[in-house]
């Protein structure tokens, strides 16, 4: 097998990114060096990752996310319209006759219309590269604040620390935390994978006699079993509540639990 | 219903997505609300799967279709739609997912916010129609061993590393590598063989 060859059967796992760092940059250097067989492998390599996309379960995105995205492009689409209109009525005479002038002048130099074309594209990158950029720290800071957030409930004195042991005795406790104000984190390791087209669903018992569990967040642990999910605003106070169980739901969650729970602790 | 999602193609060889993205660079908010409605479901189901918390996978999803709104002038209107999009938003899940687990490795060359998806598709991909491809995939990972199929979804929706396969499987590294190239090889050639 010559050198090629080793490095045509990298290009899948490269597609999908599972490639170690090595092996990865010896490939990036070999595309770099010119192979079209290789790079051609890849774009197809890619089109069949991406297929892959159709074993995720099927699931539904709420109303209210069609909502905020349609509210969202129709305020810039108002807001781009209304900026033009500015620039119509604020532009002097003097300007426009500027603009007429350098249009008949870009008619008679091609060469200064593709100058000025490749400034405008150059404005352009930089200003998605800013927007890019932008949304990144936008979602580290989310990310961070979420993090920060339960530190804080883990960390506050007032916060009351509940257990939930495992109806399974195979299986892990889970812990949680609650703080009056800030809200309720469960957390958990070693936690088994729900079944297919299934999640993890928490529930608060009320104290009050015959009252109904209230649903709360669902969510999955990753692949190691771990998982940690906050409730900033859970449905029902803690001194109104019983106990914390956690069941085994439909994705999406259910409004009343379906199956028996797996842990379930007393809040107190 | 969820697979009508998927665009056909037209007898004319112009997908109805390439021609929303057409009216979508007029900023037509109609056209960007058809490919929403078209494609939401699977942009979302994939993007839950990976991140696993509806409300942050909602996020993400927003972001993608933003993206979409916002630089739609960076599509390549000869490419297929969905793979594009779809890789799109899987890069888009997978950051979120390893800034909030603090693991920053791997993938960079996938991190860009337009993903190199062929300018001419394979010749298998138009001969399937969509919902039979998606038929096609589910059960052609199916059949895959269960060590294998799980190889493959810990790379594709955790993000993993042969490596980090290896290590989460309890298998060797160049058994991990054989399963997820040899997989991907038996995906192509099974969409081969129905197309």
């Amino acid at each position: 097998m010559n050198s090629h060859d080793q490095f045509r059967d990298l290009i899948e796992a490269y597609a999908i990114g599972s490639l170690d760092a090595p092996e990865r940059a010896a490939l990036e250097a070999h595309l770099a060096g010119g192979c079209d067989e290789c790079a051609k492998a890849l774009e197809e390599a890619r089109w069949l990752v991406s297929q892959l996309a159709y074993l995720a379960p099927n699931a539904e995105p709420s109303d209210m996310l069609k909502g905020r995205l349609l509210q969202t492009v129709r305020a810039e689409t108002a807001s781009s319209a209304n900026q033009t209109g500015v620039r119509q009525t604020t532009v002097p005479w003097w300007l426009w006759a500027g603009v007429a002038a350098l249009l008949l002048f870009s008619v008679y130099s091609a060469w200064n219309e593709r100058k000025l074309r490749n400034e405008i594209a150059n404005l352009q990158q930089q200003t998605e590269a800013q927007q890019a950029e932008r949304q990144k720290l936008e979602q580290e800071l989310t990310a961070a604040k979420t993090q920060a957030h339960e530190a804080m409930i883990w960390s506050d004195p007032k916060s009351k620390k509940i257990m939930l042991p495992p109806k399974d005795p195979t299986m892990e406790p889970l812990e949680a935390m609650w703080h009056p104000d800030m809200g309720l984190v469960v957390r958990g390791w070693k936690v088994p994978s729900p079944g297919d087209k299934r999640v993890l669903q928490l529930w608060l018992i009320p104290k009050k006699a015959g009252g109904k569990p209230m649903p709360s967040v669902t969510f999955w642990p990753d692949a190691s079993g771990k998982f940690s999910a906050m409730v900033e605003n859970p449905p029902d106070a803690m001194s109104d509540t019983q106990a914390l169980a956690i069941t085994e739901e439909p994705i999406g969650g259910s409004s009343q639990p379906t199956s028996t729970p797996m842990w379930v602790g007393g809040v107190s | 219903m969820f697979l009508a999602a998927f665009s056909p193609k037209s007898s004319d060889d112009v997908s109805p997505d390439a021609t929303l993205m057409q009216q979508l660079l007029r900023k037509d908010v109609g056209a960007f609300e058809e490919l929403y409605e078209r494609h939401s479901r699977i942009v979302y189901s994939l993007v839950l799967r990976i991140l696993r918390q509806g409300s942050t996978a909602e996020e993400v999803v927003q972001d993608v279709f933003l993206q979409l709104w916002r630089n739609s002038s960076q599509f390549d209107l000869r490419r297929p739609f969905v793979p594009w999009l779809l890789t799109m938003a899987r890069n888009r899940a997978l950051d979120h997912l390893r800034l909030k687990s603090e693991r920053q490795r791997r993938r960079e060359d996938q991190t860009e916010e337009f993903p190199q998806i062929p300018v001419a598709a394979p010749e298998y991909e138009a001969a399937l129609d969509d919902q039979r491809r998606a038929e096609r995939v589910r059960a052609l990972i199916r059949s895959l061993p269960s060590a294998q199929k799980k190889a493959i979804e810990l790379a594709y929706f955790e993000g993993l590393s042969h490596s980090e396969i290896a290590a989460s499987l309890n298998e060797p590294l160049g058994t991990v590598k054989s399963w997820i190239r040899n997989g991907l090889l038996r995906l192509k050639e099974g969409l081969q063989a129905t197309s």
